[in-house]
């Protein structure tokens, strides 16, 4: 028990500043209910340290779980810095004016608690080591983002929005609640340690493999990969830009992580007929994740080149990204002692990192400009027009925007390429010859739209007419320049971050990788007794 | 046995001593102090700051001080590199660049090391030495030269130097292979962008890439062979592949080549196809003579002095690659030797001082090239470092001529420019520089090229090229007094060149030229110059210093041939590097007298000279060739010479028959390389713009219509409605439900 306590030690960090959050934020001093941003960054920061020097977990990858909450609390705090001033900013300039302040219209408190909740949400799954605990963390991971979409803008197609988002959520939780419960049904029990070591023996029946693919199906909601995605663009759409920001990053990492921890249970040693012993997922899971990866990126690159909005071109270049690293999870972490450029979770793990300060940088230039709407009031900017010639006007927020989506696009020597070509070696090296040609394409389609952000901002004139203003919050222009700082750094210094994933995808309890050589930092050995058997157990059918 | 491995074997055997011998090598290689970096680096830093510059709009000539005061010191350290050096050899790392290892699929341990390092042995020491030195007096010439462009022109001119001699410390002193194609593609770069320099003069911009074309064929034959380096020995470092290459000496000895890899063999045959690029040698070579559009400075330096070179320096660095193969060196010798022949003949034939020059510049390249191929590594050595002072001299000279004659280069249209006022320091660097360059006896250029010739009388087999190399001898010594008794003595007379116009369009009156110290020789006059005026303007302090210190130099690197035995100075800085030839030293041994008559002793096949020692005759041989020379140019072009434009050399055009003319086409090579290679590439490329136009094309479009149809047919299913997306939603696991239970069925 204090062993799963300590585990867990950044996830409480988090929720107590929550608990600060709640308080702070309704306090009648505007200063002080200002200082909630800085609160919730300190507070993810801290989480994010005690989670680098935190032990290894006790799930099939142990290293996975402090990389992953190192890298949900980091881009945390850059997402806290990009959602500046999104809630209170008529209230604060009424009160500022001399009104009276009502702690019933402020919404500051719940918005920043509702963040921190999602991201403890998000630390949670890759703390799971049982479906439930996953299910609690998933759900606790995604309410919270129903309620900041609804917030985020004071328009009716936020509204819209957060409904739309809160039904189609309710119906991908069901359908892999559903798969959940099959998967009970199916083995008998909810821990993974279990689970893994009863399909290690007993190989994969009938109703675990239904369960496996409802719940594949069910988190692909999270993902937002096809056939769940549709409500993705209008979500995106409707939120403000900060928001959306934090929707592509954070339910994606949450459901990344989990989809990882659902393959570890069955593992992707399993043979097809070739050889004695395979290297792929079994090939019913196989066939649908390839399915799903081929068309999740070619609808999200296809919709995203005929969209006229940048945030809906972002939003369906997010469904494309989701589907590239669906690639890494089909590849799975390879032979043992594999490089990295062989392992397809550390692939995939390494791109949610890239993706999240690259997603992060693309969103802090389109969140750093606004316009006066016909009321006065100020709007979100929403056309490629008020982009262009952003790098003559304002040169941070026009080369953030430039380098962030050609880093996107994969251009090297950026991080995105280096990020994408673990992906395709990793998929060439399990064999998928027929998806990497599909994922070359399909960068080659993303081609397009990123180049248009690109070239509208850098090469272009500004348009006639009033320019797009700068809005009036330091903090988003600054995580813009973080993101920036960080996309260009690691581009020429990743290996670090590239050999921590490396680490963090060594999957144990699976077939012949049972040994790890080189455990994470902080992982003992004798954390992990339940797992020896299973480990054993899968060498032992090799061997017959 | 091939005739050619019968030549490398029966060359080597004498030469190798016992076979066991291999032990006494070259020395330890020490760590070198940390300032040795600062020898590139500072350049790159003056590079830099002229860029600062230009970003500044300066408009004075501060960045010529900038990159003349960084060349400077650099030449000081790289001074006191030699100082600490002593024999020795030393790897300052300056960082770590590539390091990479891996396991290949035999399951061997692999790396790929390639550090900015800098390898500092004599060979080194003596390269940087002259290539830093003249950089710096370079330098200072331009900051004059290029006066009339201060501003940005000046700062791009003055940064491309500073980088072109990083690139060129970088190719001299790397440690590895990787490193020297850094370089050398950046002194390629370099080249490119100072050809090119007057950007907007068609022909300058032609030539630029004229250059850089020619570099690249060579260039890729220098990456194959590096690539082949690392294939055969793992690495691309030095002291790696110079410690591999020596078992394979003692086969080589005996003449035993097929028991040597042919990977082994094949490695400096492409090696030399880079060098035969970059050092401008047969068929590579009619880049060199077009480079001329460039600034004379540049002319000096990288087209003359250094630049050219580093092919000679390439070979002379993995010298043990070259002598285990079986046809590299002979190749290289006769390759050099056309090259000096073909190059000479052209040059007898040109109007265009500085074009003779260029000509006479790729004629000695091929000296040192055969030099190299009759392993006389410190013969090529010697006349590179003699040739980068005497050559660099007349260039200036020549460009001092120019720049002072507006333009003016045809050796018709001046005379007597020696007697002007203001124009005696010239000629006397003109006339000092012929004489090195013709041979006259006790020069420095005399006992360079002596050494080369005597060694190919010596080594067996090679006489053909000693008599080639003779004749080309008698040849250089006419046309480069052909250019002093026509140009600088006789009638005074002179046309101004067209740049006088051009002149004009560089605004003049924004920085009167009396500004820059040298308002001695009127120029303000010529302003004027609508009616027709000109007066040529003497040279000023900075080009005369230059000048005088240059001849100062190649007179006194005669001097070095004294400094010791066998080469003098130079000699011994070459024996105690790679490039020594013999491979094997004895150093014990090698000391004293002994060392004399160390290899030729053993000699089997001793060659001789028409029966007599070279080493001994050559010494009157090359003088009298010389001598004649001289004598028939100042026969031709001095006697009875009244005019600018004729000499008696006239008279005796007609009886040659269609020589002369052929000569002065340049033997027309570049119409048969137009005709050959350019012609047909140009038609292929036409066809390939047909297929890209039609095919490619089409295909691209395609891709960007396709996704966009697919996209417009996809967005109504994005219709914004709840129930429309639940439904698709549910419709979409259903499907996929479907396809894995059909796919379970179908058992794949």
């Amino acid at each position: 028990m204090s062993e799963k306590l300590a585990l867990l030690v950044p996830e409480i960090i988090v929720f107590l500043t929550t608990c600060i959050v709640m308080v702070v934020g309704l306090s009648p001093n505007l200063a002080v209910r200002r200082s909630c941003g800085l609160l919730s960054a300190s507070g993810l920061f801290i989480a994010a340290i005690l989670a680098i020097n935190g032990p290894a977990g006790d799930g099939l990858l142990p290293g996975l779980t402090p990389y992953i909450k190192a890298v949900i609390a980091l881009i945390g705090v850059l997402l806290v810095m990009l959602v500046a001033g999104t809630v209170d900013r008529e209230e604060d300039a009424r009160v500022s004016r001399g009104g009276v302040f009502n702690a019933l219209r402020t919404n500051r408190a719940e918005f920043y608690s509702f963040i921190l909740f999602s991201l403890t949400g998000a630390m949670l799954c890759a703390s799971a080591s049982d479906l439930i605990w996953l299910f609690l963390a998933l759900e606790l991971t995604s309410l919270p983002t129903y309620v900041l979409v609804t917030m985020s803008t004071r328009g009716t197609r936020s509204q819209e929005a957060g409904v739309k988002y809160f039904f189609l959520g309710a119906l991908g939780a069901a359908v892999f609640l559903y798969g959940f419960a099959l998967i009970y049904g199916g083995t008998g029990s909810t821990k993974f340690v279990d689970i893994a070591s009863i399909i290690a023996q007993q190989g994969i029946n009938q109703i675990t493999l239904a369960g496996m693919i409802l719940a594949i199906i069910g988190v692909s909601f999270k993902i937002a990969a096809v056939p769940m995605h549709f409500y993705t663009a209008d979500v995106y759409q409707g939120a403000a830009s900060p928001v959306t920001a934090f929707l592509a990053f954070v339910p994606k990492t949450a459901g990344f992580v989990s989809l990882i921890l659902l393959l570890a249970l069955v593992g992707w040693d399993h043979g097809t007929d070739k050889v004695s012993v395979g290297h792929t997922l079994p090939s019913q899971l196989r066939l649908l994740l390839w399915v799903m990866a081929a068309l999740t990126m070619t609808i999200g690159n296809v919709l995203a080149v005929v969209q006229s909005s940048p945030k809906r071109v972002l939003a369906y270049s997010s469904i494309a990204h989701s589907g590239y690293m669906l690639v890494g999870l089909i590849a799975g972490p390879g032979d043992y002692g594999a490089g990295f450029a062989h392992n397809g979770i550390a692939a995939v793990l390494f791109y949610l990192a890239a993706y999240g300060l690259m997603n992060v940088g693309a969103f802090a230039a389109l969140a750093g400009l606004e316009r006066r709407g016909r009321d006065g009031r100020p709007v979100e900017i929403d056309s490629f027009d008020d982009l262009r010639g952003l790098c003559a006007g304002r040169p941070l927020l026009g080369w953030t925007l430039v380098v962030c989506s050609l880093s996107l696009l994969g251009l090297p020597p950026l991080l995105g390429f280096f990020s994408k070509l673990p992906l395709f070696t990793s998929g060439i090296a399990s064999g998928e010859i027929v998806l990497v040609i599909v994922m070359g394409i399909n960068s080659a389609i993303a081609a397009f739209y990123y180049l248009r952000f690109a070239a509208v901002a850098m090469l272009e004139d500004p348009s006639d007419g009033p320019k797009p203003l700068a809005a009036p919050f330091p903090a988003r222009a600054m995580s813009g320049l973080v993101a920036l700082v960080l996309v260009i750094s690691l581009s020429f210094f990743g290996d670090a971050l590239m050999k921590a994933s490396r680490n963090a995808a060594v999957v144990e309890g699976s077939g012949v990788r049972a040994v790890p050589a080189s455990p994470s930092p902080g992982h003992k050995a004798g954390d992990r007794h339940d797992a020896a058997s299973p480990a054993a157990a899968p060498a032992q059918r090799v061997g017959a | 046995m091939t005739i050619a491995s019968d030549i490398m074997g029966s060359i080597l055997h004498g030469a190798l001593g016992a076979p066991g011998a291999s032990g006494a090598a070259l020395p330890a290689i020490e760590a070198g102090p940390w300032w040795v970096s600062l020898i590139p680096a500072l350049p790159l830093l003056a590079c830099i700051l002229c860029g600062v510059s230009a970003a500044m709009r300066i408009k004075s000539k501060l960045p010529a001080w900038i990159t003349v005061g960084c060349l400077g010191v650099s030449f000081a350290l790289t001074a006191a590199m030699f100082q600490q050096l002593a024999g020795g050899r030393s790897v300052t790392i300056a960082w770590e660049w590539i390091n990479v290892a891996w396991t290949d699929s035999g399951g061997h341990e692999r790396s790929l090391i390639a550090n900015f390092g800098f390898y500092v042995d004599s060979l080194t020491c003596l390269w940087m030495l002259f290539v830093t030195g003249l950089a710096t007096l370079i330098a200072l010439y331009a900051s004059e030269y290029m006066s009339h462009d201060v501003g940005t022109g000046y700062c791009r001119f003055f940064a491309a130097f500073g980088l072109f001699v990083f690139s060129m410390a970088c190719l001299v002193m790397g440690d590895n292979l990787i490193l020297l194609y850094l370089g050398w593609e950046g002194v390629g770069l370099c080249s490119y962008l100072l050809i090119g320099y007057f950007y907007k003069k068609p022909s300058a911009v032609a030539a630029a890439k004229k250059a850089f074309i020619m570099n690249r064929i060579g260039d890729l034959g220098l990456a194959l062979g590096i690539f082949l380096a690392f294939v055969q020995f793992g690495s691309v470092e030095y002291k790696v592949i110079l410690e591999a290459a020596q078992p394979w000496l003692a086969a080589a000895q005996a003449g035993h080549f097929d028991e040597i890899p042919a990977t082994v063999q094949l490695i400096p045959i492409l090696l030399m196809i880079g060098a035969f690029g970059k050092s401008a040698q047969l068929p590579l070579y009619v880049w060199l003579p077009d480079a001329m559009e460039g600034p004379t400075p540049v002319s000096a330096l990288i087209h003359a002095a250094t630049m050219v070179t580093a092919g000679v320096y390439l070979i002379a660095r993995t010298y043990p690659l070259f002598l285990v193969s079986e046809y590299a060196l002979p190749i290289v010798a006769w390759v050099g030797a056309l090259t000096a022949l073909v190059a000479a003949t052209i040059g007898m034939a040109q109007f265009d001082i500085k074009r003779i020059m260029a000509y006479s510049t790729v004629s000695q390249l091929g000296y040192m090239f055969a030099g190299l191929g009759v392993l006389t590594s410190t013969g090529a050595a010697f006349h590179v470092f003699t040739h980068a002072f005497f050559k660099a001299s007349l260039f200036l000279s020549c460009g001092a001529v120019m720049h002072g004659f507006a333009g003016q280069l045809d050796l018709r249209k001046l005379s007597g420019v020696g007697f002007m006022k203001g124009w005696q320091f010239v000629a006397i660097a003109m006339l000092v520089g012929c004489l090195n360059l013709a041979g006259f006896p006790f020069t420095a250029g005399y006992f360079s090229k002596d050494m080369i010739l005597a060694e190919a009388f010596v080594t067996p087999h090679m006489a053909p090229i000693g008599w080639i190399l003779l004749l080309t001898a008698g040849l250089t010594a006419y046309y480069t007094f052909r250019v002093f008794f026509r140009v600088f003595v006789g009638p005074k007379y002179y046309e101004p060149g067209d740049e006088v116009h051009a002149h004009s369009d560089h605004g003049h009156g924004d920085h009167g030229h009396g500004e820059h110290g040298h308002d001695a020789h009127g120029h303000a006059g010529d302003h004027g110059h609508a009616a027709g005026e000109f007066h040529p303007h003497a040279p000023g302090w900075a080009i005369n210093f230059v000048l005088l210190t240059l001849t100062v130099l190649s007179v006194g690197a005669a001097g070095l041939y004294f400094l010791g035995d066998h080469g003098g100075w130079v000699g011994k800085m070459v024996h105690a590097s790679s490039a020594n030839y013999p491979p094997i030293v004895d150093l014990a041994a090698h000391s004293g007298e002994a060392a004399d008559a160390h290899a030729h002793a053993d000699h089997g096949a001793h060659g001789s000279f028409l029966g007599m020692d070279p080493h001994k005759v050559m010494y009157y041989v090359s003088g009298i060739v010389g001598f004649v020379g001289i004598a028939i140019a100042f026969a031709l072009h001095y006697v009875g010479r009244k005019t600018a434009a004729t000499a008696n050399a006239d008279k005796l055009v007609p009886l040659l028959g269609p020589i002369p003319k052929l000569a002065q086409g340049k033997w027309f090579v570049d119409e048969v390389y137009d005709l050959l290679i350019v012609k047909p590439l140009h038609l292929i490329s036409i066809v390939f713009a047909y297929i890209d136009k039609l095919l490619v094309d089409g295909l691209v479009n395609a891709f960007g219509w396709v996704p966009r149809g697919v996209g417009s047919g996809l967005r109504p299913l994005q219709s914004g409605n709840l129930h429309s997306y639940a439904v698709q939603m549910a419709g979409g696991v259903a499907v996929l439900l479907l396809i894995v239970f059909l796919a379970s069925i179908a058992g794949l």
